[in-house]
């Protein structure tokens, strides 16, 4: 019984949980090339580590699992099981565990970064013609920020100078389409605007936000209309 | 030949008393031993939790493929509502009936009465295209009251869960007196899950 067992442990499931292993890391890795390689050269020692085991079993009667004077030999074949059971949590961890949260917790920031932005965009008011504007510019790389600046706050200021003042406020967004690098939001902002002694105009507007991944932190890069802007 | 048949059988001979003696000397678990079995746990624990990762790595495959089917369901059922035009209006709210479960489908006809209206009163042929598409996660609604009820999002028990497409359309119409000018159309579909079967169970129009 004894026996059976150890040439179960060690001469079936070590080998065989180290092929499943690798197999598992090439699937994590959606069997990159290298890997592939690898993990041919790998597995094809395995499998003739099995076979020159049973071949001298045949001989001597005696395999890894079952010689009593080879223990290092088993704790050999233990630990490099070992090896690439670990490597595959390892692995499929980072592939896996960590893309899918940082796709999780990037589809939550670029929607809130999102909604600010664009809610700022449209919002001014005579004491306040820019301070919302900058809010928004401030979301951007410097570069984007100067035109977009020099578009919406010139807007913005006239619009204030006017007396005209508007207030936005998301009414729906969702993520249209993100990468690690890269996101587009799309976002639904209803619109109030007013003017001295005119009933108030409300205007739904959608939005695509684009955003980028830039040193660590979502930027915003452009802001498409995808409807009609209301008329000013 | 059973995996035990390279057992030497035991005899009663005196090489082997002596070697039994130094069997039964030696101790049960070696130090090498005793270091493949806490390897051989760590392989166990290794295992399990592959087993947790893939699990929960699949887990979120399948959110993100529903959520996928629910936007081209969505998407297909909008196409139908902003291609309407006055040959294929009955038609059109025939198939858009099919798609749809809950209240909508009972109440469609009044939903969809904006578009219909439109459509029979000016004698259109509309002309939709989607500008974007997206799985909605924020969502205001300024006509809701404080402290309302949220809304039912198992469709009064028949579905097990809803999602909400937001789709930005515009639609652009024309009939005998010409084509009247591009307007935007911002959707929210709701698309629940009914038995494995995804159906549209609320419209509401943005504006």
């Amino acid at each position: 019984m004894r026996n059976a067992w150890r040439v179960f442990a060690f001469d079936i499931a070590a080998p065989l949980a180290a092929i499943a292993a690798l197999l598992t890391i090439g699937y994590a890795l959606d069997w990159r090339v290298w890997w592939v390689a690898v993990c041919s050269v790998l597995c094809t020692l395995i499998v003739e580590g099995m076979i020159a085991n049973f071949v001298l079993f045949r001989r001597d009667s005696v395999t890894v699992g079952t010689d009593d004077d080879g223990p290092g030999l088993r704790l050999a074949v233990v630990g490099l099981s070992t090896a690439a059971l670990v490597a595959a949590v390892l692995v499929t961890y980072t592939q896996w565990t960590e893309s899918d949260r940082d796709l999780a917790r990037n589809m939550d920031d670029v929607v809130q970064i999102a909604v600010k932005f664009a809610e700022s965009t449209m919002t001014y008011s005579p004491p306040e013609p820019t301070t919302a504007i900058d809010r928004a510019a401030a979301m951007m790389e410097p570069e984007q920020a100067e035109k977009f600046k020099a578009s919406y706050g010139t807007e913005a200021k006239n619009q204030a100078a006017q007396n005209i003042s508007a207030q936005a406020q998301t009414i729906s967004a969702g993520v249209n389409a993100v990468s690690p690098d890269s996101a587009v939001v799309v976002v639904v902002v209803g619109a109030t605007r007013q003017q001295p002694g005119k009933p108030p105009e409300r205007a739904v507007v959608g939005l695509q936000v684009v955003l980028s991944h830039e040193s660590g932190q979502w930027r915003v890069f452009d802001l498409i209309p995808i409807s009609p802007a209301p008329s000013q | 030949m059973s995996t035990l048949a390279f057992v030497p059988e035991e005899t009663d001979s005196p090489e082997n008393e002596d070697a039994q003696a130094a069997d039964d000397r030696r101790p049960v678990f070696s130090g090498l031993g005793i270091a493949s079995a806490v390897l051989g746990l760590l392989c166990v624990a290794a295992i399990v939790l592959t087993s947790i990762i893939w699990s929960t790595h699949r887990d979120e495959r399948d959110e993100l493929d529903h959520q996928s089917r629910a936007m081209q369901v969505a998407l297909n059922w909008a196409g139908v509502l902003i291609n309407m035009n006055k040959d294929n209006i009955e038609a059109s709210v025939q198939k858009l009936h099919e798609g749809t479960v809950g209240t909508l489908n009972t109440d469609l006809d009044q939903v969809i009465e904006p578009f219909t209206n439109l459509v029979k009163t000016l004698q259109l042929r509309t002309t939709g295209q989607v500008n974007a598409v997206a799985i909605e996660s924020v969502h205001r609604d300024p006509n809701r009251e404080p402290g309302s009820a949220p809304p039912d999002e198992t469709v009064g028990g028949l579905a097990s869960r809803t999602d909400t497409v937001l789709i930005i359309a515009t639609l652009t119409a024309e009939n005998a007196g010409g084509k009247r000018p591009p307007s935007s159309l911002n959707l929210r579909i709701g698309v629940s899950d009914v038995d494995g079967q995804l159906l549209v169970s609320g419209l509401d129009l943005l504006r």
